[in-house]
């Protein structure tokens, strides 16, 4: 029995945003649409200011509101945690984009590409018709969890079965692991440290926790 | 997404700015470049752990981007202008090479200088010495050349950190200035935006510290990201940065006092005991001419560097015979003269700089001024001690780092000599967890700034200066930027010093020159190669300049895309990009930023993906410009001698000697193999091959490296602080020189040349420069300054579209930063469409509300404000570059200026044509 | 997500801009078709009111919100997938009811037996409150979620039936009985928007939603729910069918700009919120920071 979660540690994040354009490169994701981003959140008023950056991709929550409304089952959380979409089954409702509370999901109902009408070399080889008019959102780089599961790999230390966000943090602020794994990464993180989940009071349960302060 | 049959992974590495070079590889699905990916392979030898920052995600966009030039082309309109359509067309690139070096042998027959004494060909590289990193062998083409003028800046001097490069390599061997993040528990960062700018390395170790505990001080108007990532936000007034660290000198010096300081590396690695005579000059010893000290021990003045002597830190002694040697070497005998020590004259000199002085200058609360002292002093430690690779050294881990705008241009001076004092003060100077120097760059050898450490005059280092003598002092300018000519710090170490030249002076003395000017009249050079560069953005009064650059005679680039700047050339050369061409380069051991590593040696940047449309290897056109100019042998020459990078391709047991004309291949071969040798010292020998399979090779280093205080103790050698003795001098000497010939057009900058730097109003500069232009002050009330992004900095991405995309996350990248205050008194609401005006133009954007930026203030981040360069001509982003005067007014004495320009702003409904 | 064009909206609230005016058209139509065939059926249980032409009216129009959807969605041609989720979809659950609503529906117009059209009146009334239920289910839509938000969407969609009713009685005998329906509704509708309003401002909301609802405000309270229920009274007081219509017009006008503004133009996302800024090296945490939620003005000026 696994559960994966991602710890992010915001005192380290400098909200740069090579998780957010490492994820654009490994999933391929059109012009406009960010599975993952970071946000620059500033709090206070001059000269007591904060600003600090948070990142923010689909929260693989436990409880599910996209999995609920879904009313196609395009939408599953799995044994392991993820919250996945069956492109083949979506009918692009957007249902699940109002039930999210986390931004995370999007649809695009025409290809589009970075310069014009065209795909650029590098858009042409990875096109995926399955993709236009469905809802998509980050998957938590599922192929390379699948491919643990073959390999034995763990994702969170192995860096082949580890999401693309995480294996590009600059900061060291992105964690991946087994959250029931005491001796995981995540595990002994959120153990050390004061952590939240995002709008944890809607019920979502998020898989995604976030690093405040040490305990 | 996943892989399959048709995918491999090429290590590479991105060193487009100079914070890297960092390691990567590039996924290649059936030949196509898909994804950059971190190398994992350097994980445990890369501080920054195998990663790359988000710039380098672009470079696969920028691989495959349509608006690419794909084809060598000549231009068909001979009249130049930013609106004459300059009607390039295609052309081979064997016409292009001929017409490139036609004008090349053109020149060269005429001599390879002009009737002014200039160079005939001028060259202009992008940022930092980055541009070598992507250009094969096109040195080794520039060194067979001979004399090539590099001053026209695409943006050193006023967009780098000018002061810290001169100052901080005078000073300890720091072109580039550093904290030892690793060690460091107290950082005062004023204005240093490293979070940004830093690159991986600084950024993971920056998290690392945070996580760890220290506390980082952010002195800056603008809460920029770093500001955001640190313990504290203290919003100073722009460019009073000098008033607050002098005040933190005060408080160390006159309410601490010398007691809590770090005695023992004051009175042995400084020149705080030396004394200074009445005259404001050392006190030396009449038979050696040495400065002399107080000893303790006899109660005597005796020459610094006399065994057994205890040199008096502080106090003032009377000396019964000294000399004092003033400019032009003109000595003066003193009998009976009271001579204080440097300390002693520091102390008198900051008495009147008090926090609360400094409050009514900064805006910033004294208490916060002393408190930050005071912590600053107890973090020092002083007492402690680390051990590295069993040698015992102090452990001072605090430092003041300095940002771009507070290290450049008027003010910078005085930033720079506070810091480094209040880094000796504590003993943090070159020792762990202090203040370091990274690289050197105007000493040799820039891969080693120890061995540039040597004994020079008065117990410092040695220091080679431009000269200011009467007989040796340049009055036929080398360059167009007179760098030898009017600034003497900067040295002359080849093309380094002349990019650190004042810059700006070369585009602007083109236009109008000083009434009284007597110096040969500069010319246009009659060939002018430009890579990775776009002044016509990246300067100042870009459009200005941009009417400049159309007057070249004959322009070639190497481009990329049609550009601002290119829009002018003649003759446009397509490069193999990142991720198409090959060239091998040194990583690790200490570089810029915080590229100090605990490893040295090579990678491989590795052809991945063939090269779109007819763009080639750099290598290849470097080498057919030599054969088409009849440079080849002394190109091949060049590269034997290891000017294309990494070490010479003949040494002790070893000969890769290259001749006739040598393929890419070979020569990027024969240069793996001497990195491998020279690295293992003999033990192995790797092809090309083996490092298009691996990528790099590295061999470990001590972390004594790091430190330059160990080196100048075993020479017995002492910084050159906290008293700048030579500097007044050869300041007096060049007033002297310029006088001699009628020119006072650099007075002002002379001022700057102070043994201890007083405070100036550095912000009333700005505004009598637009007094001066007829402006009202009242007109322009507000500050405009530019802050850097991790996402541009540097990368020559403008035209990248999810470069763009992305960046938009972080706040500023669409347009103005304006307080959230001031803009709701101007009627201005998040995303209106405003006007940011000089006295000299305007600009346009769009406003971004923030409250973590000074009311008097508004920010513009990058370099924007495109006409040209497709996509990013539709952006619609702002620049500080249009609307910031080049003035020599706003020019310091080493040549550089700042990027602020007083504004008003206010909301349009339209853009104005 | 989709990138948004100015910098606020990528980390407050945003409107969302997923369901345009074809989702808008589903509850718009197919509410006041539930609601119509609600009110139908009670006047036919009643009064043994000859209910074909209403039913057949709501019939279409939940009909034609249908359709608005299915020119909305992505993948159109896979749209017979909206029934694989009854476990948990409400959207999956209102396509059910809306095909059951049209079998019984054309069986009780076609036979006008009692049970088929107590039957549809009940799917109309259970259509309207799957309505409410999707849009409570979405959590990522606070205006949505809100508790009173379902009563208010049940409220409307019988004030709009009963005003369609009230159109269709025009020139009929019955016309008072229709006008006693919409009396009634628009009073609830009233009461359940004051209430919902109140406890968005109170419990707290994004500002845009606040702002969005505040502009239309007062002209649904009186042009949507006041005037009609006077011109109701007017009517039976003065016997002017004619003014029962026109309430009919004003009730249903002031549902469907309400609706539009719920659907559209209220329809902020959550945005984002940290409980306190994070800890930065030796340094404090900060306070909790949530953008574009109401107390936080200046962003959204």
């Amino acid at each position: 029995m696994k559960r994966y979660a991602m710890v992010i540690d915001l005192r380290r994040c400098v909200g740069c945003q090579t998780c957010t354009a490492a994820c654009k490169s490994a999933n391929a994701t059109p012009p406009g649409v960010q599975w993952r981003r970071v946000l620059d959140l500033e709090s206070g008023e001059f000269p007591d200011v904060r600003r600090s950056f948070v990142p923010v991709a689909c929260m693989h929550c436990a409880n599910p509101p996209c999995e609920e409304v879904c009313p196609t089952t395009a939408t599953k959380k799995r044994a392991d945690g993820l919250v996945t979409i069956d492109y083949d089954i979506c009918i692009g409702c957007a249902n699940c984009i109002m039930a999210c509370p986390y931004d995370a999901r999007s649809i695009v109902h025409e290809p589009r590409y970075a310069y014009g009408s065209q795909p650029i070399a590098s858009e042409a080889a990875r096109a995926d018709d399955q993709r236009i008019g469905v809802a998509t959102k980050c998957t938590f780089c599922k192929d390379r969890i699948d491919l643990a599961e073959r390999t034995g790999q763990v994702p969170g230390r192995d860096h082949e079965v580890t999401p693309a966000c995480v294996n590009s943090c600059i900061s060291g602020a992105m964690h991946f692991g087994d959250v029931l794994d005491p001796e995981s990464n995540v595990a002994r993180l959120l153990a050390d440290n004061e952590s939240f989940r995002m709008h944890e009071e809607l019920g979502t349960a998020p898989s995604v926790h976030y690093l405040l302060d040490q305990r | 997404m996943a892989d399959n049959a048709g995918t491999k992974r090429v290590p590479s590495y991105c060193y487009n700015c100079v914070a890297g070079p960092d390691f990567m590889k590039v996924k290649v699905e059936n030949g196509v470049a898909t994804e950059i990916e971190p190398n994992f392979d350097a994980e445990q030898v890369h501080p920054a752990r195998g990663r790359v920052c988000v710039k380098a995600y672009g470079l696969v966009q920028k691989t495959y981007n349509p608006n690419r030039v794909r084809t060598p082309m000549k231009r068909t309109n001979p009249k130049k202008g930013r609106h004459e359509d300059p009607g390039f067309v295609p052309i081979s690139w064997d016409e292009a090479l001929d017409l490139v070096a036609d004008k090349l042998a053109a020149a060269r027959a005429k001599g390879l200088i002009d009737e002014s004494g200039l160079p005939r060909l001028a060259v202009s590289l992008g940022h930092g010495g980055t541009p070598s990193n992507y250009m094969g062998t096109f040195p080794a083409f520039l060194a067979a050349w001979g004399s090539v003028d590099y001053s026209f800046g695409s943006g050193q001097g006023v967009k780098c950190v000018h002061s810290e490069h001169l100052y901080g390599e005078f000073w300890h061997r720091a072109f580039t200035v550093a904290a030892d993040t690793p060690h460091c528990r107290y950082n005062i960062a004023v204005g240093a935006n490293v979070d940004v700018t830093g690159g991986p390395c600084a950024v993971i170790r920056h998290a690392d510290a945070r996580v760890r505990g220290y506390k980082r001080v952010q002195v800056e108007p603008h809460l920029s990201t770093t500001g955001a990532c640190s313990a504290e936000w203290v919003p100073i007034r722009p460019k009073t940065d000098p008033a607050f660290l002098f005040a933190l000198i005060h408080v160390l010096i006159r309410e601490h006092g010398l007691t809590k300081l770090d005695v023992p590396f004051l009175r042995d690695r400084t020149a705080s005991p030396y004394l200074v005579g009445p005259d404001g000059l050392y006190l030396r010893d009449p038979v050696s001419g040495k400065p002399l000290v107080w000893d303790e021990a006899t109660a005597h003045a005796v020459p610094h560097d006399t065994p057994g002597a205890v040199p008096a830190v502080a106090g003032s002694f009377r000396v019964t015979e000294a000399v004092a040697v003033d400019a032009d070497k003109e000595r003066r005998v003193y009998r009976d003269v009271a001579g204080a020590t440097a300390y002693e004259m520091l102390a008198r000199h900051i008495e009147k700089y008090t926090p609360e002085w400094a409050e009514g200058v900064c805006d910033v609360k004294a208490s916060t001024i002393r408190r930050i002292a005071n912590e600053y002093l107890e973090a020092a430690s002083i007492g402690a001690t680390i051990t590295i690779d069993g040698q015992v050294l102090p452990l001072r881990p605090v430092a003041v780092t300095l940002g771009k705008s507070v290290n450049n241009g008027w003010g910078a001076y005085e930033c720079c000599w506070a810091r480094t004092v209040l880094a000796a003060l504590v003993g943090a100077l070159e020792n762990p967890g202090g203040l370091l120097g990274t690289t050197v760059r105007l000493n040799k050898t820039r891969d080693n700034r120890h061995l540039s450490v040597a004994p020079g005059e008065d117990g410092f280092m040695v220091q080679y200066f431009n000269p200011t003598s009467k007989e040796e002092w340049q009055t036929t300018p080398a360059t167009r930027n007179l760098h030898q000519t009017l600034v003497p710090i900067v040295g002359n170490n080849g093309a380094w010093s002349q990019a650190l030249g004042p810059t700006q002076l070369a585009w602007m003395f083109q236009g109008e020159r000083p009434d009284d000017w007597s110096l040969p009249m500069p010319t246009l050079p009659d060939v002018w190669l430009v890579y990775r560069s776009n002044p016509s953005i990246s300067f100042w009064d870009t459009r200005h300049l941009a009417d400049i650059a159309a007057k070249f005679p004959f322009m070639a680039c190497f481009a990329y895309t049609i550009d601002e700047t290119n829009y002018m050339a003649d003759v446009l050369l397509p490069e193999a990009t990142d991720l198409e061409s090959e060239q091998m380069i040194r990583v690790g051991g200490t570089k810029y930023m915080e590229q100090f590593w605990d490893y040295k040696g090579v990678a491989l940047r590795q052809k991945a993906v063939e090269p779109q449309g007819e763009a080639r290897d750099f290598t290849w056109i470097a080498t057919q410009l030599a054969k088409r100019c009849g440079l080849l042998d002394k190109y091949v020459s060049a590269i034997n001698k290891g000017v294309a990078g990494v070490a010479p391709l003949k040494g002790d047991g070893y000969d890769f000697s290259l001749a006739g004309e040598p393929s890419p291949e070979r020569i990027w071969d024969a240069v793996c193999r001497v990195a491998t040798l020279t690295l293992s010292e003999g033990r192995e020998e790797h092809g090309i091959d083996w490092y298009r399979e691996h990528g790099f090779y590295t061999v470990p280093i001590s972390r004594l490296e790091w430190y330059l205080t160990p080196t100048l103790v075993r020479q017995g050698l002492r910084y050159e602080l906290p008293y700048q003795e030579r500097l007044l001098r050869a300041g007096r000497e060049l007033g002297r020189r310029m006088h001699e010939r009628n020119m006072n057009w650099w007075d002002k900058q002379l001022a700057e040349y102070q043994a201890l730097p007083e405070w100036h109003d550095v912000p009333a500069r700005w505004i009598r420069n637009l007094e001066k232009s007829g402006a009202k002050a009242a007109d322009f009330p507000f500050w405009l300054l530019t802050t850097k992004s991790m996402q541009y900095h540097a990368g020559g991405n403008a035209a990248i579209a999810m470069m763009g995309e992305i960046a938009q996350n972080v706040r500023g990248h669409t347009g103005v930063i304006i307080n959230a205050e001031t803009a709701a008194n101007l009627g201005i609401a998040d995303g209106d469409r405003i006007e940011v005006r000089s006295h000299i133009g305007a600009t346009y954007g769009r406003a971004t509300l923030a409250q973590g930026v000074r009311p008097d203030t508004l920010v513009i981040i990058g370099q924007f404000d495109h006409w040209a360069t497709p996509y990013a001509k539709d952006l619609g982003m702002p620049s500080l570059n249009t609307i910031a005067p080049m003035s020599l007014d706003l020019t310091d004495a080493t040549g550089s200026g700042a990027d602020i320009v007083c504004v008003a702003v206010r909301r349009v409904e339209a853009v104005a044509a | 997500m989709t990138t948004p064009a100015r910098s606020v909206e990528r980390i407050a609230p945003r409107r969302q801009g997923n369901w345009d005016w074809r989702a808008a058209g589903n509850f718009i139509a197919g509410g006041a078709g539930g609601g119509l065939l609600a009110n139908a059926t009670v006047l036919a249980v009643w009064l043994g009111l000859d209910e074909r032409l209403p039913l057949a009216a709501g019939l279409v129009m939940i009909g034609i919100g249908l359709t608005c959807v299915w020119f909305e969605i992505g993948r159109p041609w896979r749209a017979l997938n909206v029934f694989r989720h009854f476990g948990s979809s409400w959207m999956t659950r209102e396509a059910y009811v809306a095909l059951f609503a049209m079998c019984v529906g054309v069986v009780a117009i076609v036979y006008g037996t009692l049970p088929a059209v107590t039957a549809t009146g009940l799917l109309g009334l259970m259509f309207i409150y799957a309505q409410g239920r999707i849009l409570a289910a979405n959590k990522g839509i606070p205006a949505w979620r809100h508790p009173n938000c379902l009563s208010l969407v049940l409220a409307t969609g019988l004030a709009e039936g009963a005003g369609l009713l009230a159109l269709l009685a025009w020139g009929a005998s019955w016309w008072r009985y229709p006008a006693a329906l919409l009396l009634l509704f628009c009073l609830w509708r009233l009461w359940a928007w004051r209430r919902y309003f109140a406890a968005l401002r109170s419990d707290g909301a994004p500002s845009g939603t606040i702002k969005a609802f505040g502009d239309m405000a007062t002209m649904f309270i009186w042009a949507g729910n006041a005037v009609p229920a006077a011109l109701v009274f007017a009517a039976v007081l003065m016997a002017v069918p004619l003014l029962v219509a026109l309430a009919g017009i004003l009730a249903l006008a002031g549902g469907w700009w309400m609706k539009y503004t719920l659907v559209c133009r209220a329809a902020f996302t959550q945005g984002f919120a940290l409980p306190k800024q994070p800890v930065r090296g030796k340094g404090q945490a900060g306070p909790a920071v949530k953008p574009g939620w109401q107390w936080s003005t200046w962003l959204t000026r």
